[in-house]
Order: C-alpha cells, then structure tokens, then sequence
C-alpha cells in the first residue's frame, strides 16, 4: 500500500486571484439563466394544478383499495384482520361477518381506514395473505371538508380502481 | 414647473431605493430561480394578475408590515434595539440622496441640478453614510443580546475596518483621475473618449474599478461577502431577534444598500446617465434623430417581450385573461408611445422641450444601467459562496489595500506626467 499524494488545489497565481474561477462561475450560471429565460419549457418544475405529475408508478404507495375476485367480482378479503394487526397507526377497522353466499367463509361487513390516521407505511398490503389490500390506486392527493371525508369505507375502498395491470386479486 | 423640476430629484429616490425593493426582491427571487433550473414565485395573483410574480412581494411586504411587533423581554436597552434598524435603513437611504440622475438642465434663466442633495460633496457624503449603515448593524447586534446576534456584529464591525480602507482608497484613485469630487462634473468627464474607447471608469481604471466592487459587495453585506448573516453558521446573525418589520427595515436596508452601491458604480464607471461618445449637447441637438431610433428600437423591444410573453404564459389562473391583458397592454402602450415620440420628432419642438426629453432619456439609461448591477449583484450572489471571514479579512488586508496604494501610486504618476509633459 502505497501512499497517495492528494494534489492540493489554490496555491497557483492564477488561482489565488480568484477572478479566472469567479468568472467561469458566472459564465456557467449565467448560461443557466439565459437558456431557462428564452425557453422555460426546459425546467423540470412541475406547475402543479395545471400540470399532473406523469411518472406515478403502480408501486407508488397512494390510496389503498380493496380488490375483488376475478370469479365473480366479489370482495376478495376474508376478514382475517391480519393488515388491522400489521398497522402500526391503527387505522383500520374491521367487523368481520360470516359469509353467506359459499364463496368463501368470512368477509368484513365493515372495512374502514382513517386516512388521516394512516402513514402510509404499506405494511397492511404486505400483511396480506388474499392480495385483497392494496396501494396501487396512484391517488396521492386526498381532499374534504371533514374528518368524516377521510374515513374511507368498505363501499369506496372496492370501487377504486388500480393503476397496475393486475386488477384483479391474485390469491388462489 | 419650478416646483416640479425641484422635486423631480427627490421623488426619484423615493422611487430608486423604496419602490424598487419589491421589484428587486422579485427579481432576486425569479434570477436565483432560472440560474438554479428552477422557476420562482409566479402563482400569487390578484384576480389571476400575476405580473409574473411581483405580486408575491407585495404580499410579503404586506405581511411584515402587518405581523406583530413583539419586544423580547430579555432585551434591557430597548432604544438602541428599536433604533438600530432605523440607522441602518435611513444611512442606507441617504446614501442615494447625492446621485445625479440626469445632467442640469436649464430652462431659460433658472438651472435645475438632479440630484437630491445638490452638493458637490458626492463622493465623500457616500463614504459617510455607507460606512453608518454598519453601525446599525453593530448596535442591532449588540442590543439585541443573543449570542448569534453579536457574533453576526462583530463578523460585521471586523469586515468594515478590511474593506473601508480599500474601498476608499480606489476613491482616491477615482478621485485623481477625474481631478474632482462632485459626481455631475465626474459623470461629464465619462463622455469624453479616448480614440474609440469611451473614457469610462471602468476602462481609464479597471484596477479601482475591481477593488471598487468587490468593497461595494463587502459594504452591502451580500454574498459572497455576508459573513454577518451567515445562516448557515449563526443563525440570521444580527437579525436573529428581530422580527416583522423591524425585521423589514433591516432587509429593506440591505436592497437600498445595494441599490446605493449600484448607483454609484454607475456613476463612478460605467458613464453615468450618459451614453458613451455622446455628450448632452450633441442628444439635444439631434433630437429628432435619437427619438426615431427610440421609436425603432421600442418597436422591435416590445414584438421580442410580446412573443416572449404568449410563449411563456401558459398556465392561466382564475379571473381575467392574462395573457389577453399584458397583449392588449403592450400594444397599447408601444402605440400610444411610438404616436407620442413620432408626434415630437416631426413637430419643430422648442428648445425646452428638447431639454427635457434628453433628461427623461437620462432618467431611462441611468434606470437601464442601475438594473443591470442589480443584475450583476444578485447574479455575483447565486453564483460565488461565501467567503470565510479570515478569508475576507486576508482579501481586504493583504490584497485589496496594496492593490489600491499601488494603483493610486500609478494614477498620481500618470496623472502627474499627463498635466506637466503632456499636450
């Protein structure tokens, strides 16, 4: 192991009068502003209302949703209240209820989040063992006017649809 | 008339230091933006007015004016906490005082100077007040009785004593050359020219001229030179404890500052009111000749702006039509200007009206010029990072001072040998 001589930078005339680096400087940031100034379509600035941020991947972690069965559309979860135990803020609530129709043998008859609650963790979807919750929706942006707006029930939750192609659940 | 000519000069300043603080923070704001890729304040509207972004400083202003004004309680000397901020904005302002916009005027009898104060005494009277702004700064610290404030004082009281030296000494040198101190009979001197050069400060001096700079930058406390505030290492530095528009004060100090420096490097270097080879007789005798080359060179302008405009107004807020209004605006105002100027260039116009069209052409270069070293100002600070305070204090002691002296040495000669071998 040799030693390696770090070449040390300023001790040059040129560099200690500071104008040559002063001025290269300038010129590079004057680039900048005369290239943005004649055309601003260049700068990466989203201009948000208007202009919708393209690049939300079916990983993104927005908005849960509930997904359904690919045999009859039917709710895919079971109630097992496994993403209810994973949720480190505790916003889901679950009543479970016997299901009726044989498809399967439990089912939630209430399935609420509190989005104000949830951080959003996504550890509810790993939890899963139907695939029936997911974060796929791409929704990132939540709005109301009261609390109660952003309890999101069992009804919303199901007709949200996702942005990945898999709309389906994928349990068997 | 009389009154009017008189108070000309004054509301000038006005308008030069105070209005322009909004403007100039837009612009501050806006530059760092596109050098940095990014675009800036540009969504606050009134009515969806947005006037690419002013607006937004309007409204800050607003809410330093309006927020509480709260005393901290650890405070013991509460007068020179509550004037410190005073000091350093109104040396600030009456540093601008002393700046001639235009060249004298006379009107038949009676001679109109344009500047403020008519005083001979420019150079010096700059000197005074621009070295009491610190002191503002100094007792701002020292009262507020922070920790983080004094340091910031104390950074402040040590980079005076490295630049004042240097920064008056390039006066000297400025002072030799132009063998006076009042700066109408400078700004005249800049209109002779040598061969093709025009004799402008920054080119018979580029030495003083640096020095001249740098210490403006240094006086003004901006970067790279604002060890004072560095908010990196000491909070806000001497502002700390200040908050709304005591606050304000000192911040709008600091752009009356610059805007002060600006003016002077102006006047100083870069001709003045004045545009090279031409002096102010010969724009009013061939008046008709400059308004039409006025009226050519708005026309082409305003196309440029309006294309500029319709490009780049995309995103239209709620309310009235922007981009229909700033067209329809600047239509208006080129025509309605091109019909004024055409009307006065084909018109015999007298003697008078001729005067005073060359001084409100005066008005627009010295306006154009001041712009640009606002330009350069904010442009220096988006660009260069601080200096270390050692690093400040070596540049001002063992670089800037030598520099001066020896350019002062070299002007004296040159000036010496010029006056008794020259001719």
């Amino acid at each position: 192991m040799g030693t390696r001589i770090v070449e040390r930078h300023g001790n040059t005339f040129k560099e200690k009068i500071y104008l040559p680096a002063i001025f290269s400087g300038m010129k590079s940031t004057l680039k900048h502003f005369t290239d943005n100034l004649s055309d601003a379509s260049n700068i990466p600035t989203l201009c948000y209302p208007e202009q919708k941020p393209t690049d939300i991947t079916p990983r993104y972690r927005g908005v849960h949703r509930l997904t359904h069965r690919k045999e009859d559309d039917s709710i895919a979860c079971v109630a097992c209240f496994m993403c209810a135990t994973a949720c480190p803020a505790k916003c889901i609530e679950i009543v479970a209820a016997e299901r009726e129709d044989g498809v399967d043998e439990k089912m939630p008859k209430v399935f609420n989040i509190d989005l104000l609650e949830c951080v959003f963790c996504g550890y509810c979807v790993e939890a899963c063992p139907c695939d029936a919750i997911r974060m796929d929706s791409g929704i990132y942006s939540v709005i109301g006017d009261k609390r109660e707006d952003f309890i999101y029930n069992k009804a919303k939750l199901l007709s949200i649809k996702g942005i990945s192609k898999e709309e389906y659940s994928l349990a068997k | 008339m009389n009154t009017v000519l008189i108070l000309l000069p004054l509301v000038l300043t006005i308008l030069y230091s105070l209005a322009t603080v909004p403007i100039l923070v837009w612009m501050e704001r806006r530059i760092a933006g596109l050098i940095q890729d990014r675009l800036g304040p540009n969504r606050c509207h009134i009515k969806g007015v947005r006037l690419g972004g002013i607006i937004q400083s309007i409204a800050d202003m607003m809410k330093l004016v309006f927020k509480e004004e709260f005393l901290p309680s650890h405070i013991k000397n509460k007068f020179y906490y509550l004037v410190a901020p005073s000091i350093a904005f109104m040396s600030a302002f009456l540093t601008f005082m002393v700046i001639p916009y235009a060249d004298t005027i006379t009107l038949g009898e009676q001679t109109y100077s344009m500047q403020a104060l008519p005083t001979d005494l420019g150079v010096l009277w700059f000197l005074a007040f621009a070295g009491l702004g610190v002191y503002g700064i100094i007792l701002g610290g020292w009262a507020s009785h922070n920790k983080y404030a004094i340091l910031g004082a104390m950074r402040a009281t040590a980079q005076v004593i490295g630049y004042e030296v240097a920064m008056g000494l390039s006066l000297v040198s400025m002072l030799i050359t132009y063998g006076t101190i009042s700066l109408n009979e400078m700004v005249s001197y800049q209109t002779q020219s040598f061969f093709i050069i025009p004799a402008w400060g920054i080119f018979i001096q580029p030495i003083a001229t640096i020095i001249f700079i740098v210490t403006a930058f240094a006086e003004t406390n901006r970067t790279p030179f604002d060890a004072a505030e560095g908010e990196s290492e000491i909070v806000a530095g001497y502002h700390t404890e200040y908050g709304a528009m005591k606050f304000g004060l000192f911040f709008v100090a600091e752009y009356i500052a610059m805007a002060a420096s600006g003016a002077l490097i102006v006047t100083l270097f870069l001709g003045g009111y004045q545009l090279p080879y031409l002096n102010t007789a010969d724009l009013v005798n061939n008046f008709e000749l400059l308004l039409w080359g006025i009226i050519i060179f708005a026309l082409v302008t305003s196309v440029l702006f309006l294309k500029w405009m319709q490009k780049h107004n995309i995103f239209a807020m709620s309310g009235i039509n922007e981009t229909k209004l700033y067209t329809t605006l600047i239509i208006g105002f080129t025509v309605f200007a091109v019909i004024l100027m055409s009307y006065y260039a084909l018109a015999n116009s007298s003697q008078s009206a001729k005067e005073i069209g060359v001084m409100l052409l005066q008005f627009a270069i010295f306006t154009v010029k001041l712009f640009f070293l606002h330009f350069v100002f904010i442009w220096v600070r988006w660009t260069l990072p601080r200096f270390r305070y050692d690093q400040t204090q070596k540049l001002g002691w063992n670089i800037l001072l030598p520099l001066s002296l020896v350019n002062i040495f070299i002007t004296a000669v040159v000036v010496v040998a010029g006056v008794n071998y020259g001719n």
